[in-house]
């Protein structure tokens, strides 16, 4: 019956890499760079969140909601002061964009991560869970209460993404963008605004996730590094860009490599995930879910 | 045509000419400064321009941005150090042992990436990196894992190492100039300007693609062999992430794409992070502070501010 509580503690892992990864995917889709500073979006969120609950003395669900503004309002910045040269006047960028975006992007990594501990300290904080419970067992699975509240919210969060994507004006927006920058533009869309929204809505996805471990975790400045790392994985995984294909890409690393873990090697779980990504990026480029035919 | 050519040898010369007088004088400092300290410090720094230097070749002068320069510095450390740990090879066998390690490794990965470019590149260098990392770090029983390895020094002279660093820095130097001179650069600046363009004048992009790499990652083992036996310890540290991020923020202040601005901006970087130190270890989140604003606004690096060259 270990084989079931794997699935999961899996499952559960594969929807917190979901929550992560679908911006990264988003941000790709609509300007196809990666941003190296997204788990650092993630780090943020788990920090407001903590310091939140516990200088301010705020309830745990305030402080959750102050870091999904902190990540929104730092994805928004960093679009708007760093993101935007990617495509206005895009045509003098073309060959040294991927660099640029790497370089920029990477830069505010290490910035993030040295102001927080400069600021913060290197030391690993406690959250407090949102709601206390002891381990308990449902069957064969040994649960806790945080992690049980944490995967249901993470699970709404993707489904209100999925529907707001689908069917709201700003989501269609996001979609048209995504496709084809120029002709969106000429259709009336203020294709500037919304890589802002898409931007927004990344930094607040990766700082809830963040916020919402932070009580499993105990954050520490450089927390951000493997989730990204994970959701590196996920997006190559799930085809460049694509969000379904992130979706689906999350949940299969999570139990992946929850069985990996226990039955091949535990010291060698990180390695795992990245050589599955090496993989795929020379066999099969556009990813499980991705499109064909895109330039790689 | 004849015009071109010739402002881009002209260009070529007094860059390297720029680099040579910072070389000319690195090499009277040990007259004025003797503390084994800042010695210390300065072999360091020559250890960081050559990744740089090397790490420019592959990402400003043939346009694939690699992640893993820091990796294969890690990686001709710990062929040097194994090979002393297990077989008790001398030196003399060690560090060329690296060299080539590296070089064929690097050649190997310029294989496997060939069709790739951009984020995927960045990305797959990356997974290269820490896969390389995670491994070294965790087989025990055959790298001794996170304790590292001792290494046989060669010399115990301070003035010597800076010295002997100081010479391999001109050797990698001038090899560089003379091949950046040679068909081999023209090749490779044609293939970061135009990949398809180079291919279709007749240009093997397969072929000096995979050289740039091999060259590049065998300059990174070189200088990370060399690096382990000056501090006489190589641990899986010396492939982190973040080493790669200070040898990019090196070439990225210093100007891409030049000889001089990697060795420019290794020393000033690390050389102010030292004076920085001091200052409450902000020197960090200064520099990449200072590498932001340049990759923004100042694309060409200290270099390009200081030709005139936007």
């Amino acid at each position: 019956m270990l084989a079931l509580d794997l699935f999961v503690n899996g499952l559960i892992f594969g929807l917190f890499y979901a929550l992560m990864a679908v911006g990264l995917a988003m941000v790709f889709g609509v300007l196809k760079v990666v941003n190296f500073a997204h788990g650092e979006f993630y780090m943020v969120g788990a920090y407001t969140y903590v310091l939140c609950a516990m200088k301010l003395n705020v309830s745990p669900w305030v402080a959750l909601a102050m870091a999904a503004f902190a990540g929104a309002a730092l994805g928004w910045t960093v679009e708007r002061l760093l993101m935007r040269p990617l495509y206005v006047g895009y045509a003098s960028w073309s060959i040294m964009k991927d660099e640029y975006a790497v370089v920029v992007t990477f830069g505010l990594s290490l910035l993030l991560i040295n102001l927080v501990d400069k600021v913060v300290g290197p030391y690993p904080y406690r959250g407090p869970a949102l709601i206390e419970t002891s381990r308990f067992a449902v069957g064969p699975v040994m649960l806790n209460g945080q992690k049980l509240i944490a995967a249901g919210i993470s699970a709404a969060l993707l489904v209100a993404l999925a529907l707001f994507i689908k069917r709201s004006l700003w989501g269609r927006q996001i979609q048209a963008v995504a496709q084809n920058r120029l002709g969106a533009s000429l259709a009336g869309i203020d294709a500037t605004r919304t890589t802002s929204l898409i931007f927004a809505i990344s930094g607040l996805l990766a700082a809830l996730a963040g916020a919402l471990l932070a009580p499993l975790i105990n954050p520490s400045p450089d927390v951000g590094a493997f989730p990204a790392i994970k959701s590196y994985v996920i997006v190559v995984l799930g085809g460049m860009g694509s969000l379904w294909g992130a979706m689906a890409a999350a949940l299969i690393l999570g139990v992946l490599e929850s069985f990996f873990a226990v039955y091949v090697s535990y010291d060698y779980r990180d390695a795992f995930g990245l050589l599955i990504l090496m993989l795929v990026l020379i066999f099969r480029p556009q990813g499980l879910l991705g499109e064909k035919g895109r330039e790689v | 045509m004849n015009d071109a050519r010739n402002l881009w040898s002209r260009r070529l010369r007094t860059d390297f000419r720029a680099a040579l007088s910072i070389i000319a004088a690195l090499a009277v400092v040990p007259l004025f400064v003797s503390s084994p300290y800042w010695l210390g410090i300065l072999v360091v720094s020559i250890y960081f321009a050559l990744l740089a230097l090397g790490w420019n070749l592959l990402a400003g002068f043939t346009g694939q941005f690699s992640l893993a320069p820091a990796a294969f510095a890690m990686l001709g450390a710990y062929a040097t150090a194994l090979l002393d740990y297990h077989l008790k090879a001398p030196l003399a066998i060690g560090i060329p042992a690296g060299i080539l390690a590296t070089a064929l490794l690097g050649w190997l990965l310029g294989r496997i990436v060939l069709r790739l470019k951009g984020p995927y590149l960045a990305l797959t260098t990356l997974s290269f990196a820490e896969i390389s990392r995670v491994v070294v770090g965790n087989s025990h029983e055959f790298t001794r894992g996170d304790q590292g390895l001792n290494v046989p020094t060669l010399m115990q002279s301070r003035v010597g190492y800076y010295y002997l660093f100081l010479a391999v820095l001109l050797g990698v130097l001038c090899a560089l100039y003379l091949l950046m001179r040679a068909r081999a650069g023209r090749f490779w600046l044609a293939i970061r300007d135009d990949e398809t363009g180079a291919a279709s004048r007749g240009i093997d992009v397969v072929r000096y693609k995979t050289l740039a790499f091999a060259l590049s990652c065998a300059i990174c083992g070189l200088a990370g062999s060399l690096y382990g036996t000056f501090s006489q310890l190589v641990s899986p540290e010396l492939g982190l992430l973040l080493q790669t991020g200070l040898v990019i923020s090196m070439v990225v202040i210093g100007g891409m794409g030049t000889l001089t601005g990697p060795v420019a901006g290794a020393l000033i970087v690390y050389l102010s992070s030292e004076l920085l130190r001091g200052v409450g270890n902000i020197q960090l989140i200064v520099f990449s502070l200072v590498v932001i604003v340049f990759a923004r606004f100042f694309r060409t690096g200290l270099f390009g501010l200081a030709t005139g060259r936007r």
